[in-house]
């Protein structure tokens, strides 16, 4: 057997879409340089569980870091994918950090995956638990792919051969929009100022506006106090575009000190109009998705396609969308073609799947 | 044969009619047995002109001819059927077949022949690619082993179309055993591939040919023979090379025989399109990645996609550079030109010295000319490295002018401490820090320019929001004024700005060169304008310039080296610039920023509250205007090109502050809309065409399945309602027009980029650093398969197939022992373990593969996806009697893990017994193992279960040893007694896979890996190992010896009488009545001997009656078998009479369903 030719990468930026595409595309990587010059040079905390969280999928993957945590020599196995795994997340990240992942990667498994997450469910950074599953799965359905995640941790995933190709166009009209606020150790006040506030944002275009509420209290709530909203408005043409936040207090940044975004916590009432403007202002923007989701999902998942071409519209471009797009190439040779479409402000790229089908599935 | 006229007549093939050089191929394979080959080499096959053609066909021979032929290895009937056949389609005579022919035989039509080597590695590549495969038999001879051979390789590899093609029937003089045997080969041919198979029957030679009316007949079936996709094929591109050369320097050659070669491939690109960066396997050689693909014209163009230049261009319809023929030769940078021997009269170069009596006939001017151009010593180039022209007096040459000048550009350009290259390579970072702060400051003023807007530049991170932000704030103020545009910068704000930013660059670049060169330049303006409109696009700013990368392949060989390197030159910066640098833009990105899909800003939202600005997207909303948001659904699709050009156009404005002419492009913009509606319109025709054809096909295939069928075939139901199959049909065949429009929709370099080269294109494919061996020993005869890998497809790794031994061969198969297996496109030596999989899921080992069942094996090797089959062989040679398919078989799955387990049967003895508890040694080496077993089930000879407790150490005395384990019992053992502990052990795979090098040693070379164990054993005179106690010997049983049994004298006193032992002394004289005589009385004498008599007259009354039943029966007996004798022929013969009318029965059915 000759020796495996590395793909060489540096730093830790989209490190969860490299190891994603090193893994489907079976390519060996190294990763360097990672946080090299850092005060903590290395690997964060949720990056060694997310490395840890792959192990336990995978089926003879070699995950090998350095000392120091700068270097990560991965050579990809093949995704199992099993029941009743359970896996504790690092508090760093919500747990919306490995769901995006292993969303794509369960879909390429040997046998259907279910694993229990354990950790933080909502934090500021990540996709919140809520919006994941009133949008990244509608935009799942898409691909011909239905998994049924959703509870609080619990998902599962189902495995396919392939995935069908798109041509995802048509923005439609909002026709309605759907919320949830939840709020964990903090009274239902916040909640219902967020609920208003949101609400007489959207009052001005369109009546039909849903928010519901998710309180949770005692044990129930978990450890931390916080409050957050997810919001997702549907179109005619069966897209979802989302926007969510959280607000929390409390939680330690892995070096010690308290998180800066921490100390200046918005109100209820703002959060509220925050969010609802930020929606207001992906609509603008255009596009089948949200900026949010066309970054992972929705362009992963194009070039993932069996061999047909995919053609969808997105707004304008997100710098992690952009790297994205790097990646693939990279990765799986897969070019997309990217039109501006000036008329309406939105972008849309074309490209053909790389036919990637799932190789570990067992034939029956 | 009256049989092919007979066959219903098809319609028509219908081509492929989108994408230039849709090509059909046949392949065909023929086989066929020796016969003297009379037929002499036509001289003027030689002259051939139009030499470029194809098709494709594969032929098999078998040297094996009959003994009393001579021995021609690579005879005849096939060759002659691909000569006549190509004389057929494009009459010309072909001299010799060697790789593939190309041929056109049709508008849209191209075939391929390739004629089948006759060894196994050339049948097994040749089965690979094949879409149509003419199996040549001799008819005279029957059915050859190497033709089922070959029919089970097809059948593994995806069955392409077979058609049976029977030769030498004028052998047979008896016209009854003609028919005969055609119908014995017919029903043999059919039973192997299909009821119905067509087979051709070819009477014999005429003239050497076969005769051209049955290979017109043959040529028609290949012409509109339909094929079906196969899923391998399908999925990953493949070119059957049809030119080799080696283009290694030839100085290295020179320095070193064995060098490893540089070489190009070349072939029609088939299966699936080919991306750039993909791997290849050539078959025999090895996997290799490709140094270069380039698009070559066709050498054989299809007459409708051919331009002609002129009346006298002839079509081209054939191409076979192996065999010789083709006048010209197409290379990236070279054309070739052949032109035969005979056809050429060389001059000879000494003839001016070596003829000096000719002195007195002036030569001829032009003879002159051709002689001065044979003793030339310096070739062209040579000589025009060596003269200058002297435009200006100057000494100097006009090349190491413009070297100059451009010398200065460059090192001025690198003063002026801003260039394109420099900023998008990021290697000169301090220059880059200034490049960023000029930009800025160049953009402001340019906006001053521009209205009085604010422009920032927004391809940083960092700074795009800001940027969509002010552009936003902009728009509130100027909305009344003008809302199209804004709504466009708005949305485009950062492709507008990055554009903006590339710009300025250039522009830094021009100003510098302006700089510089001064008036000179002034001409050139133009020109870099027009690359400048070229740079704009979204695609480069995403994926930078083309061709470059940012990670790159490395062996760990290298790894060390390029630490090193980087590390030295990091040493050298200073460290906050390097990070502030990395921070630039999306050409260098930050390195480490953080890995979040979330891109929130929410510094500048607007104020949604307030309704104007609400109303900019009210229309996004249902409550809004619906006419407009389908307009704008639908304007986006068609108006993309139009507004890029409009928008392109606004930006030169910008920056040159020159008026460019918007309205060509509007124009032309507005015609790609139309065009736009045409090509939707066309697609829909397509499709709807591509729908009619699938049914059309399905009636057919309809009618077909009548016929065969009972007759009553509801077929108009099924026409009524289409199946789920004709919808998937349908579907597919949408997607694929859809596919094409938006493919052809693209540049050709963006297209390439995106899906690859498309199939049927004519590739160039270089390939460094192969073996010399491949070079040296090339053989045009064996087909070069060229196979593209596909994702994960070059890992190595564990597969489980589901195998059966072919049933043909002889001897069942050992685990472990090597066998070699075709498989994708590889062919290697691997070890297999057989398994077969138990009721409860486990896998167990077997030793040996079942008879006529299938098992599971798992090997090493390259992974495939599941549910590609493969093919087995044990031997390559061709001289091996048998059948050499050893097995076929089908990959299950692939893991990683092997999980195979086999039985083991651990033995052990107890050393000490204490009631039902007992201490077993001998059974487990160390107490480490005992602590494995613990709670295992163990059991005794005599069926006395128990169980593993613990190790029993501590519990013996001082003379414990190592490995001693307490096991409970439900009853007692003995000491006597055998314990036995059952359980599974797991079996490695071997981790060993040997790929076939059969390209790289001479062809006629059987290829040697691995040996079997057998063979060894063989080779080396070893004895096979007998385990002496495996071995059965007679049962010796002892005779078991019981002791007396003992009553104690107390039990017996309180025994009953009965039950007593009755102890009578033993008597030393037999008791008196035995002793005493009987005296009888006189009377009682005379009564005896009365009774006596009558005894003795019964006794002879009884034998006479005996005898005579005997007799009686004896007759009966006979009677009854003449009786029997009639009855069995009579039944016969009313049996014979019902099968007579069966069988009369039966022929009128099939005649009638023929």
């Amino acid at each position: 057997m000759e020796k495996p030719k590395y793909k060489r990468m540096k730093g830790s930026q989209s490190f969860r879409e490299r190891m994603l595409l090193a893994t489907l595309s079976s390519t060996p990587i190294i990763i360097d340089e990672i946080r090299a010059d850092d005060m903590i040079a290395g690997l964060r905390l949720h990056e060694r569980s997310l490395l840890g969280l792959l192990d336990t999928i995978f089926d003879d993957s070699h995950i090998k870091t350095n000392l120091t945590g700068t270097q990560v020599i991965y050579e990809p196995g093949i995704v199992m994918g099993r029941k009743n795994l359970v896996h504790n997340c690092a508090l760093t990240r919500s747990i919306g950090y490995y769901l995006e992942p292993l969303l794509l990667l369960g879909l390429f498994g040997k046998e259907p995956l279910s694993i229990r997450l354990k950790g933080i469910t909502n934090d500021p950074k990540d996709l919140s638990v809520d919006t994941i599953r009133s949008t990244t799965l509608n935009i799942l359905k898409r691909f011909g792919v239905a998994p049924d995640g959703g509870g609080q941790v619990l998902l599962t995933v189902p495995n396919v051969q392939t995935l069908t190709a798109v041509q995802w166009l048509e923005e439609g009209m909002v026709k309605k929009i759907r919320g949830v606020t939840f709020s964990a150790r903090v009274s239902t006040d916040f909640e219902h100022s967020m609920r208003f506030t949101a609400r007489g944002i959207f009052n001005n275009l369109l009546p039909d506006v849903h928010i519901s509420q998710d309180h949770k209290a005692g044990p129930l709530a978990g450890k931390s106090p916080g409050y957050g909203i997810s919001l997702v408005a549907e179109t005619t043409s069966g897209c979802y575009i989302s926007a969510d936040t959280t607000v929390s207090c409390g939680r330690r940044d892995e070096t010690g000190e308290l998180d800066v975004e921490k100390q200046e916590r918005k109100p209820p009432q703002d959060t509220g109009v925050d969010v609802a403007s930020w929606l207001l202002q992906e609509i603008e923007k255009g596009g089948v998705v949200d900026s949010t989701h066309q970054v992972r999902l929705l362009f992963t998942l194009c070039a993932l396609c069996q061999k047909d071409v995919s053609k969808v519209r997105v707004g304008t471009l997100s710098p992690y969308g952009v790297e994205t797009l790097r990646n693939l190439k990279e990765f799986l040779g897969v070019t997309f073609e990217i039109k501006p479409d000036p008329l309406t402000g939105t972008v849309i790229l074309t490209c053909l799947g790389s036919g990637l089908i799932n190789l570990a599935r067992k034939l029956s | 044969m009256a049989a092919d006229e007979l066959m219903p007549s098809h319609r028509s093939h219908k081509a492929r009619q989108a994408g230039p050089s849709m090509r059909k191929k046949s392949e065909n394979d023929k086989k066929k047995r020796g016969v003297s080959d009379t037929k002499q080499q036509n001289p003027r096959a030689f002259s051939v002109k139009s030499a470029v053609k194809q098709k494709r066909l594969q032929a098999r021979s078998v040297e094996k001819s009959k003994s009393d032929f001579i021995f021609r290895p690579l005879i005849v009937g096939k060759s002659l059927v691909i000569k006549s056949l190509v004389k057929h389609f494009t009459h010309q005579n072909l001299p010799e077949v060697r790789g593939p022919i190309t041929i056109v035989t049709g508008k849209h039509i191209r075939i391929q022949f390739v004629e089948c080597p006759n060894d196994i590695n050339g049948m097994v590549d040749c089965a690979k690619i094949a879409d149509l495969a003419l199996l040549l038999i001799d008819g005279s001879y029957g059915f050859e082993m190497e033709t089922f051979e070959f029919l089970n390789i097809m059948q593994v590899h995806g069955f392409p179309r077979v058609m049976g093609v029977l030769t030498h029937l004028d052998k047979f003089k008896d016209v009854k055993k003609l028919r005969k045997t055609k119908q014995r080969l017919k029903h043999r041919f059919w039973t192997e591939i299909y009821n119905g198979a067509k087979l051709f029957y070819l009477s014999g030679l005429i003239h050497g040919k076969y005769s051209p009316r049955e290979v017109f007949n043959l040529s028609r079936f290949i012409k509109v023979i339909k094929y079906s996709p196969l899923t391998w094929r399908t999925s990953h591109p493949y070119v059957l090379a049809d030119r080799l050369e080696d283009v290694t320097p030839p100085e290295k050659v020179q320095m070193d025989k064995k060098c490893d070669r540089n070489i190009t491939l070349y072939g029609y690109l088939r299966g699936c399109n080919l991306k750039k960066g993909m791997k290849v396997h050539i078959a025999g050689v090895g996997d290799y990645s490709l140094a270069g693909v380039t698009v070559l014209p066709d050498p054989c163009p299809l007459p409708s996609a051919a331009k002609k230049k002129g009346l006298r261009d002839r079509d081209k319809l054939f191409y076979a550079p192996m065999s010789g023929i083709g006048d010209l030769l197409y290379d990236k940078d070279a054309v070739y030109i052949n032109i035969n021997d005979h056809f050429v009269q060389y001059s000879k170069t000494d003839e001016g010295n070596g003829e000096p009596t000719n002195k007195g006939k002036g030569r001829d001017v032009g003879e002159e000319l051709v002689k001065s151009l044979q003793s030339t010593k310096y070739s062209v180039d040579e000589k025009l490295e060596k003269t200058f022209i002297n435009l200006f007096g100057k000494k100097t040459s006009a090349i190491s002018e413009r070297k100059l000048e451009a010398e200065d550009a460059h090192q001025s350009l690198s003063e002026g401490s801003e260039s394109s290259e420099d900023s998008q390579s990021g290697d000169d970072l301090e220059d880059e820090g200034k490049d960023v702060e000029s930009n800025n400051s160049k953009i402001k003023q340019k906006t001053e320019i521009h209205g009085g807007r604010m422009r920032r530049k927004a391809i940083f991170k960092d700074e795009i929001d800001e940027s969509d932000a002010m552009d936003s704030d902009e728009d509130d103020v100027e909305e009344a004024e003008d809302v199209e545009t804004d709504e466009n910068e708005a949305g485009d704000a950062e492709d507008d700005s990055t554009s903006d930013s590339q710009d300025s660059d250039e522009d830094d670049v021009d100003e510098a060169e302006d700089r510089v060169l001064g008036n000179i330049s002034k001409w050139k303006e133009p020109l870099k304008e027009k690359g400048r409109k070229k740079n704009l696009n979204l695609m480069q700013i995403v994926y930078g310039a083309p061709g470059l990368s940012a990670t790159a392949y490395i062996n760990e060989n290298q790894e060390i080296s390029d630490n090193e390197e980087s590390d030295d030159e990091e040493f050298f910066k200073p460290k906050g610039e390097h990070s502030k640098n990395l921070g630039g833009g999306w050409d260098v990105g930050y390195l480490n920023s953080e890995d979040c899909s979330k891109f929130v800003d929410y510094g500048n939202l607007k104020n949604w509250k307030e309704k104007e600005v609400c109303e900019i997207i009210r229309d996004r909303f249902t409550t809004g205007d619906w006419s407009k948001a389908a307009l704008r659904n639908q304007n986006s699709g068609a108006g993309d090109e139009e507004e890029d050009d409009e928008l392109y156009g606004d930006f030169e404005d910008l920056e040159t502050g020159e008026k460019h002419n918007i309205n060509e492009n509007m124009e032309s913009g507005a015609d790609q809309n139309e065009d736009a509606e045409v090509v939707e319109r066309r697609l829909k025709k397509l499709a709807l065409r591509a729908k009619f054809d699938a049914e059309s096909n399905k009636s057919e295939l309809e009618e077909d399945d009548n016929d065969k069928g009972d007759g009553n075939n509801p077929r108009n139901n099924q026409a009524k309602e289409p199946g789920y199959v004709d919808k998937l049909k349908e579907e597919l065949e949408i997607r694929k027009q859809m596919n094409l429009l938006e493919l052809n929709s693209l540049d050709e370099d963006t297209r390439i980029e995106i899906e690859g080269f498309r199939t049927g294109t004519y590739l160039r494919l270089e390939i460094h650093n192969v073996p010399y061996e491949m070079v040296d020993f090339f053989d045009p005869c064996h087909p070069v398969l060229v196979g593209g890998i596909g994702f994960g497809e070059d890992n190595a790794g564990y597969m489980q197939a589901r195998l059966k031994k072919h049933r043909w061969h002889k001897k069942v198969l050992k685990t472990r022992d090597p066998i070699i297996v075709s498989i994708g496109w590889r062919r290697y030596q691997t070890l297999p373990v057989y398994a077969i999989e138990d009721r409860n899921g486990r896998h167990r080992m077997l030793k040996y593969t079942p008879e006529h069942m299938h098992c599971l094996a798992m090997f090493w090797g390259p992974l495939v996806p599941p549910n590609t089959g493969f093919v087995a062989f044990q031997n390559l040679s061709s001289n091996q009697s048998g059948f050499r398919i050893t097995a076929t078989s089908v990959v299950l799955e692939f893991n990683h893990q092997a999980h195979i387990v086999k039985k083991i049967k651990m033995v052990g003895h107890p050393c000490k017994i204490k009631k039902k508890t007992a201490f077993i040694k001998d059974m487990f080496t160390s107490d480490l193992e005992i602590a494995r077993f613990e709670g295992s089930s163990v059991r005794t000879v005599s069926g006395i279960r128990g169980q593993v407790k613990k190790a029993g150490k501590h519990m013996l005395d001082n003379n414990a040893q190592d490995g001693i384990a307490r096991c409970t019992f439900e009853d007692q053992i003995k000491m006597s007694d055998i314990v036995f502990l059952r359980a599974w052990t797991k079996v490695e795979v071997p981790q060993f896979y040997n790929p076939l090098t059969t390209a790289l040693q001479p062809r006629d070379k059987t290829w040697r890996g691995m040996k079997t164990f057998g063979e060894l054993r063989r080779e080396q005179n070893i004895p096979v190992p007998v385990n002496k106690d495996s071995l059965y010997k007679p049962i010796e049983r002892k005779l078991k010896k019981f002791n007396p049994l003992v009553i104690p004298k107390k039990l017996q006193g309180a025994l009953p009488f009965e039950s007593k032992p009755k102890d009578r002394p033993r008597r030393k004289r037999p008791p008196l009545d035995s002793r005493r005589a009987v005296v009888m009385e006189p009377e009682e004498r005379k009564a005896n001997a009365i009774l006596q008599q009558f005894k003795l007259i019964n006794k002879i009354k009884m034998n006479k009656r005996k005898a005579k039943e005997q007799e009686k029966r004896k007759a009966y007996e006979a009677q009854k078998a003449k009786n029997e004798e009639i009855s069995k022929k009579r039944n016969r013969e009313e049996r014979r009479e019902r099968y007579r009318t069966e069988d009369k029965q039966k022929k009128k059915m099939r005649r009638s369903q023929d």
